[in-house]
């Protein structure tokens, strides 16, 4: 799939996986990669703007299985960074899926 | 690549950041590599899916230097963001230094415009001094109007700059937003 489109996408599916609960990094990565094929670590630096534009906010947490890890939570102007994007996603997804169908009838 | 290999590339390619914001980059990947080994995978196998450390540092730097033009605009944090963006490989220079070369030339000949409107009374003035024959009321009063003209020249510059320099901003922005470094099938 064309690699702007995914970029954009990413982002998003960052914010809908925080939207349910906190997660560490290589958590993230992990469900987004059994999804969509992507170069698991450019999801970092996309953390790291997130954090730093204010819709996550990070914290350490003790693991039963080893040293402790960073955790990412989202913050309330990341929720609504969320919904905005999501619904953005839903029409421009809609929209897509009305001209496909229309094209495949038409065939 | 093993993982020292791995972190040794992504460091040297974030080396100008600060030490702070390097150490935490160096701390995410590190456990990165930690919790795939606990998973039972190879470092090899986690570098592997990483992708390029070399672009992940682009990436970082972009990012870093983009966010720090917009907390703070100076000339330098600007300069450096546009190099780092560069640096992604994804600003298309063909496309997009003709227009931007094109408005900065139209912001400083705004800008050198209003500067010599203003201080034109004060040649006229010179001019007098140097040969009083020549000096006519009416060119006196036709350089304080162009004095006038030339201030009001120079805020409206001073808000066009403004505006660009947003732009010019944004633009970045949208840039780091949609990089395409890293990503598999480029």
């Amino acid at each position: 799939m064309n690699t702007q489109f995914k970029k954009g996408v990413l982002e998003l599916c960052v914010l809908a996986l925080l939207n349910g609960r906190d997660r560490y990094g290589y958590e993230l990565v992990q469900k987004i990669s059994t999804q969509i094929e992507i170069s698991e670590g450019s999801v970092y630096p996309l953390l790291r703007r997130l954090n730093k534009e204010g819709f996550l906010s990070t914290y350490l947490q003790e693991s039963t299985e080893g040293p402790p890890r960073k955790y990412y939570r989202l913050t309330d102007q990341g929720k609504s960074h969320f919904v905005e994007l999501y619904r953005e996603w839903q029409q421009f997804s809609e929209g897509v899926e009305q001209i496909l169908k229309e094209g495949v009838r038409d065939e | 690549m093993n993982k020292e290999q791995f972190l040794k590339s992504l460091d040297e390619g974030i080396k100008r950041l600060p030490e702070e914001e390097r150490e935490d980059i160096i701390r995410d990947f590190h456990e990165h590599f930690q919790i795939g080994l606990e998973e039972g995978k190879t470092e090899e196998e986690i570098a592997q899916s990483l992708g390029s450390p070399k672009q992940i540092a682009k990436e970082l730097v972009a990012t870093y230097h983009v966010e720090k033009v917009s907390e703070k605009t100076t000339i330098s944090n600007i300069l450096r963001a546009t190099w780092a963006v560069i640096g992604l490989g994804f600003f298309n220079l063909t496309i997009v230094l003709g227009p931007f070369l094109g408005l900065v030339g139209l912001v400083v000949a705004g800008w050198l415009t209003g500067f010599s409107f203003v201080v034109s009374p004060v040649f006229v003035l010179l001019n007098a001094v140097i040969e009083p024959a020549t000096f006519h009321l009416l060119q006196m009063f036709l350089s304080i109007a162009l004095c006038g003209f030339g201030l009001l020249l120079v805020i409206g510059m001073y808000y066009v700059t403004r505006a660009f320099i947003k732009l010019f901003i944004r633009y970045l922005h949208y840039n780091v937003n949609l990089v395409k470094g890293g990503m598999k099938d480029e």
